[in-house]
This record gives structure tokens, sequence and C-alpha cells, in this order.
């Protein structure tokens, strides 16, 4: 097999494999939000509320400060 | 809850990066106005001798647009709006505050160095990867000071989840990296030869063919990662910031990523159809570049929905106009881009001027669009003054847009008929034209392409003089505001 | 199934990696041994014409002149024969261009003469009536940088087998020796092909000005 056979084989596999991922994702992120496990729309509103005080939409569990403050 | 009453986000090193921006931005575009000039009256070439010519400047107009005026704009909006998006103050963290100033520092130096090495004629010649290597070096340096300060501030994070917006800051952080330095790879001639020549002469690892598809491989995506990717992460966050509505689709704003990560970087190919490079990257150029305007329209078309029932802030505020505007400009450039990628239209645009004009409706509609109203945003938060006036805002969109307009459509047509010129014959399959014909006949364009440009620099100063005297003269605000700019 | 990519910033991080990244792994590399083979006869750029190649640079010709003549007939006819690969296989870096605002000059050399090339780069009016293109007078008094295109030849011999002779050595010497020997009297040929008494004089005198170095470079391309 010659390099460039190589080439096109790895090639078209990797492109199939990341196609599939894609469209995996996609599913998911429209599944989930039907099953009611994530809303994923809830992410936009953190370019909104981005005051300091202002209440994280989903809180750091690492952040300490953050236990006190809620 | 007391603790961070008091704390407040720090604004200090995004207000250096607006200077800069600004400072940049009148520069960059003044010489841009001065070879676009130089092209319709060869006279002017013959300002500043030898420093003077169409050639040395034009590397000069480039880079101090790309690297000064974008990357500006770049570093203030994401030291400004990375704070805010996950909730941590530069001023809780001294020394990524302290190294972040250094990091500007860094840039002031490199910047100075570039425009000299430039004007003086020391360039590796590759375009937009012109700098020799120890002002590379530099520019690493620089850029891994970013990289650690941008995963520093993610790792002091309040929001656990990550903002559209750092998604793209992070991949506008990876892809130049990784593109940058595989580009810019090249050996010092001194330290080979034992000493002999220039010290910071270099000759580039990658010969001809090779080099070209390295060299493209960066310049496209030199335009997908400083042009694109770090300004969707700008608009994700400044039209929804400024207009008081969420995204109208996050989840499409999260396909659209991962589509343009992955087809963005094929896309160079197209730079160069029909040369020695093998036929199946040409091809693979060629059909990535069309697949391109899903992700692409994905994010504008999500820009827009935003909008979505609220469109009497477009009449009303004129940052809203910049940024519609911007998303409306991002789609013409990205639908023309693969028009001209398709190897038949390539065969006529290639090499015309239609290609600056393409490139132009891109960084003039939309970067500078977006840069000017993300700085006008920014601009009553940092100074806690109100925008100094509206009438200028106004008056600087309606003018400069006229100057897009003008630079893109008379670049269309010098281009297709330059392009049609050169490949005219007559009955008897001889050539119409000589290369001379095909040059004397774009001088009308070439005028109204540096009339167009001269309007956009007006708008410049209109601006620059704008944010100067917001930052200066403005009405004092006594608090941050939520949404909508105050303006007079 | 893919939550945790947004919020882990480290993996986000490497998953962009891996996607940006999967382009350029596939698409270059592999293929470059193919196109740096150089054709038949090809031969590397004199010490001179390298020099000329940095004024090229300098001056940034490329804004302005391609070095790419695609495969269409209006373009063979007007340039010459269509561009191969193996013709780039010394030009580090490549110089394309990527505009035409002039003509292409990837075979200049074969349809220009040094003495029109003097006259063009002195005043492009006097040869083209309705050129745009500046003059570069100050090609004409600024001297050519031989000693670094000589550090280059030598960088390239080293690093890259490019074929050079045993001329090009690492030493102050040796540069001597061969710009006294082989660079001197090239440029000579070149400066009475140009018919132009000033630099005649100058490389008579043993100083070589950039034009000198510049119309050696185009000269080489054909």
């Amino acid at each position: 097999m010659t390099l460039t056979e190589m080439q096109g084989y790895a090639f078209f596999f990797l492109t199939v494999l990341l196609v599939v991922i894609l469209y995996g994702y996609i599913l998911h992120l429209y599944r989930s939000e039907k099953k009611g496990e994530q809303d994923y729309e809830k992410y936009g509103k953190m370019a909104l509320d981005d005051e300091l005080h202002d209440r994280p939409v989903e809180a750091n569990p690492k952040d300490k400060n953050d236990k006190k403050e809620n | 809850m007391q603790s961070s009453a008091a704390l407040e986000y720090d604004y200090s090193v995004a207000k250096l990066y607006m200077w800069t921006a600004v400072i940049f931005g009148i520069v960059g575009m003044t010489i841009g106005v001065l070879i676009a000039s130089q092209l319709a009256f060869p006279e002017l070439n013959y300002l500043m001798g030898e420093y003077g010519t169409f050639s040395r400047l034009r590397p000069l107009h480039t880079n101090v647009i790309i690297y000064g005026f974008t990357i500006s704009g770049i570093m203030a909006s994401f030291y400004y709006s990375a704070q805010r998006v996950l909730k941590v103050s530069l001023a809780e963290l001294p020394f990524i505050n302290a190294l972040a100033k250094f990091q500007f520092l860094a840039y002031l130096v490199a910047a100075t160095f570039l425009v000299i090495s430039l004007a003086m004629g020391i360039t590796a010649s590759k375009e937009y990867a012109q700098m020799e290597w120890p002002l590379d070096i530099l520019i690493v340096v620089y850029w891994v000071i970013w990289g650690i300060n941008m995963f520093a501030m993610i790792g002091a994070r309040r929001e656990k989840a990550l903002y559209i917006s750092m998604w793209y800051y992070i991949a506008c952080f990876l892809g130049v990296a990784m593109l940058y330095l595989f580009n810019n790879m090249e050996v010092p001639t001194y330290f080979f030869s034992g000493g002999l020549g220039h010290w910071y002469h270099s000759v580039s690892m990658y010969a001809g063919t090779n080099d070209a598809l390295v060299q493209w491989w960066w310049g496209h995506n030199a335009v997908a990662f400083v042009f694109t990717v770090p300004i969707i992460a700008m608009i994700y966050y400044f039209l929804p910031k400024e207009s008081g509505q969420a995204v109208y689709s996050y989840k499409l704003s999260l396909l659209s990523f991962w589509g343009l990560m992955f087809v963005y970087l094929w896309a160079g190919g197209h730079h160069l159809l029909w040369s020695t490079v093998p036929d199946w990257m040409q091809t693979m150029g060629s059909v990535f570049s069309v697949v391109l305007i899903l992700p692409s329209w994905g994010s504008a078309i999500n820009m827009l929905l935003t909008m979505k029932g609220e469109w009497n802030q477009l009449t009303e505020n004129p940052l809203i106009k910049f940024m519609v505007l911007a998303s409306t400009f991002y789609m013409l450039s990205t639908l023309e881009g693969p028009i001209q990628a398709v190897k038949s239209v390539n065969a006529i645009a290639h090499f015309t001027d239609w290609i600056p004009g393409h490139v132009h409706d891109g960084v003039l509609g939309w970067v500078a669009f977006m840069v000017f109203a993300a700085l006008m945003h920014m601009a009553p938060r940092a100074f806690k003054r109100e925008i100094y006036s509206k009438s200028l805002l106004e008056a600087q969109f309606w003018i400069q847009t006229t100057g897009v307009v003008l630079y893109f459509t008379s670049m269309w047509i010098a281009g297709i008929t330059q392009g049609m010129m050169w490949r005219a014959v007559d009955e008897y399959g001889n050539l119409m034209y000589s290369f001379i014909d095909t040059v004397s006949v774009l001088h009308p364009y070439y005028t109204i392409r540096a009339i167009g440009g001269l309007l956009y620099l007006i708008g410049v100063l209109m601006f620059a003089y704008n944010f100067f005297m917001t930052a200066t003269a403005g009405r004092k605000l006594e608090q941050e505001p939520q949404f909508r700019s105050p303006m007079a | 199934m893919f939550h945790w990519l947004e919020k882990n910033p480290f993996l986000f991080a490497v998953g962009v990696f891996v996607v940006i990244a999967f382009a350029g792994l596939v698409e270059i590399l592999p293929s470059f041994t193919n196109a740096a083979r150089p054709i038949k006869g090809l031969k590397p750029y004199t010490v001179l014409e390298l020099a000329g190649k940095e004024v090229y640079k300098k001056d940034n010709c490329i804004a302005c002149h391609s070095q790419l003549i695609r495969p269409f007939k209006a373009e063979t006819d007007r340039y010459g024969k269509y561009s191969l690969s193996g013709e780039y296989a010394y030009d580090r870096p490549f110089l394309w261009g990527s505009k035409r605002t002039g003509p292409d000059l990837h075979r200049v050399g074969n349809y220009r003469t040094p003495d029109w090339h003097a006259n063009h780069m002195w005043d492009p009016k006097s040869v083209v009536p309705a050129s745009i293109m500046p003059a570069y007078k100050h090609q004409f008094k600024n001297l050519a940088d031989l000693e670094t295109a000589y550090a280059e030849a030598v960088t390239v011999k080293k690093v890259f087998n490019t074929p050079y002779g045993d001329d090009i050595q690492p030493s102050k010497a040796a540069f001597e020796k061969y710009y006294k020997e082989k660079a001197l009297p090239e440029a000579l040929k070149i400066a009475k092909a140009m018919k132009n008494k000033d630099v005649l004089a100058m490389v008579q005198q043993g100083k070589i000005p950039e034009i000198v170095a510049l119309i050696a470079y185009l000269e080489h391309l054909k």
C-alpha cells in the first residue's frame, strides 16, 4: 500500500468518524433537552446576568466562597 | 456576600488594549488609504523615499491591521468579557492581573519592532507571517502568556459551564498557536554559517510547493482564527448583552462551533487552486470551502434571530446597527469566499482585485464594525462615563457603510474585468490585450476604492474622537449600565 | 454523553485541538517528500542570485507580482510554460505571490534583458509608459548583502543538502574568496549587460549594488 492510499483511507475513515460524532452531538443536544435532562438554552443567560453578584447558571463546586454566598 | 459586594471587575488591562486598538486602527487604515491611492495615482509612491513605495507599505498595512488593530480589539474584549462570563474578577487574581499587564508590555515591544523591521524591509516574505525569527519567538511568548492567563481565569471561575464565547477564545488560542508555530519554522542562517551575515536572517524549513501549502494553511486560517473565531466570540457576548436578548438558540451556537472547527482548516487549499499543489488537495479546498457556508451562516443567522421581536432597537441604538450589519457582512463574505473557491470561478478571480475586495468586505464590514461596537459597549463600563455622542456614532455608521460598499463593488468590477481581459482572445486565438491594457482599465475603480477607503478612515477618526471624548468628558455614570449602553 | 465536554476546559481544549489538527495531519504532512523533489537539471541559486532574491523580498515585489503560471492557454501564451512543482525545490520561502497587479515573473528571464530591467527599475514609465509601478532608484545605490546570502547558501547546504559545491564553506575567509572569485565576475557580467556606467564603475571597484543582484535573480527565473 502506498502512502497516498493510506492517506486516502485515513482521511476517509477519520472524516466518517468525525461526522458520526458531530451528528451524535446534535442528537444528544436535542434529545437530552426533550427528555428534560438538560436545558441548554439557559446557558444563553450567562452573557446577560454577568455581574459578580449575579447567581451563576451553574455554580462551580470547586469555588468555596460560593457556598457562603448562596 | 459582603466580600464580593466590594469586589468589582477589573478593566485595567482591557482599557490598555482599547487604546491600542484605536491607535493602531488609525495608523493601519491611514496606510491603507495611502496605498490604495498609490494604485490610482502612482506619484504618491515617492512621499518617503524607499520606505514609501506601495510594496514596502502593503505588509505594514496588513500587519498593523491584523496584529495591531484586530488583536488589540480581541484582547480588550477578552479581558473584559472573560471576567464577566466566568464571574471572576482579575482583582481577585493579582498575579494573573500583573501577568496580563506584562503581556501587554510584550505586545507593545513586539509591535514596535514589527513596524520598524517591516519598514526596513526585514521580512520572511510569507504573507501575514513576515516577522523574522527573533520576533516570532517574542510573539510565541506573548501568546503563551495569554494561554496561561486564560486557563488561570477559567480555573478560578464561579460559573461552571463555559459560555460559547469562551469556546471561541480557546479555539482562537489553540488554532493560532498551532498554525503559527508550524508556518514559522525557519533556520537562522547566522548560527549555521559560523556567524556570517545578519543575525536575524533565516531561511524557511520548507521549500517551494510545501512552503506554499503550509503558508496558506496558515494564511487562510489566520483569517479563520484571528478574523473569524474571536470575532464570533465577541458578537456572542456583546450583541446579547447590548440588546438584553439571550442568544436565539444556544444549541445552534454549539453546533456551528464544532462545524466551523472541523471544516475551516481544510479550506486553505483554495488559495492554491490551479497551482502545483496535488489535485486532490485543491479539490478538498474547494469542497470544504463550500461546506463552510453552513457553520458560518449558522452563527450569523443565530445572531440575527437574537434580535427577533426587538428590531426596533436597530433604529434606536447605533451599536446594534453596527453589530447587525457586521453579521450581515459576515454572511456576505462567507458566501462570497466559497464562490471564489469554486475552481472555475477561481480561474478568473485568482490574482485579481476581487480577492482584496472579498477580504475587505470581511474585515471592514465584519471585523472592524464588530470591534467598534465592542469598544463602544465597553467604554461606558470601563470609564464609568456615558458615550459622548450618539449622533456621531450614527454618522460614522453611515459614512463607513458607504465606504465599504464603494470598496467592494469597485473591486468586484475591477477583478472580474481584469480576469476576463487576461484570458480574452480574438478570432484567431491570440491574446487580445497586453498586460498593461488590463492595468490601465482599472484606474477608475482604483480611484473609487481609494475614495471608499477614505470615507472609512474618516469614520475611524470620528470614532477615535468619540472614544477619546467618552473616556475623558462623557457624563459620569453612577452605576454600571446593565444592557443598553447610555449615550448622549 | 457529551456533557463533560462542555464543563471541562482541558478536555474541551484537547477536543478542539484534535479537530483542527486533523486537516493538517492528513493533508499536508504525507505529501512533503513528493513535492520537495527538484526537476532534472535544476540548479540552486548562486549566492548573487540569492542576494537578489533578498532584494526581491525586501522591496516586496511579491505584493504585486506572482511567480506561478497556471495551466491555462491564456497564461501559457502570455508567460510561457506552466509552472511545475519541482521547479520550486530550492525556493525558500516560496514566492508565488497572491496578487497580479503586475504580470507574472516566473519565466521573466526568458523575455527580458538586464538592460530592460535596469531601465524599468530606474523609471518604469521609460519602458512601459502607462505603468503604475514605482521606481526603485535606491537599488542602484544600496549595496546587496552578499554575506547574508552566502550564509543562507551555507545553511541550506548543511541543513537541507542543497547541492552546492565546495566553494560554499562556513567561514569568513571562504566567503571572501568566493566573493572575489565567483560573485564579482558574475556581477560584472550583469553590470556590463545593464549598460549603466555608474553601476559598472561600482562593480569594478568591487561593490555590488542591489540592482545587479536583483537582475541576476530575475535572469535566473526561466
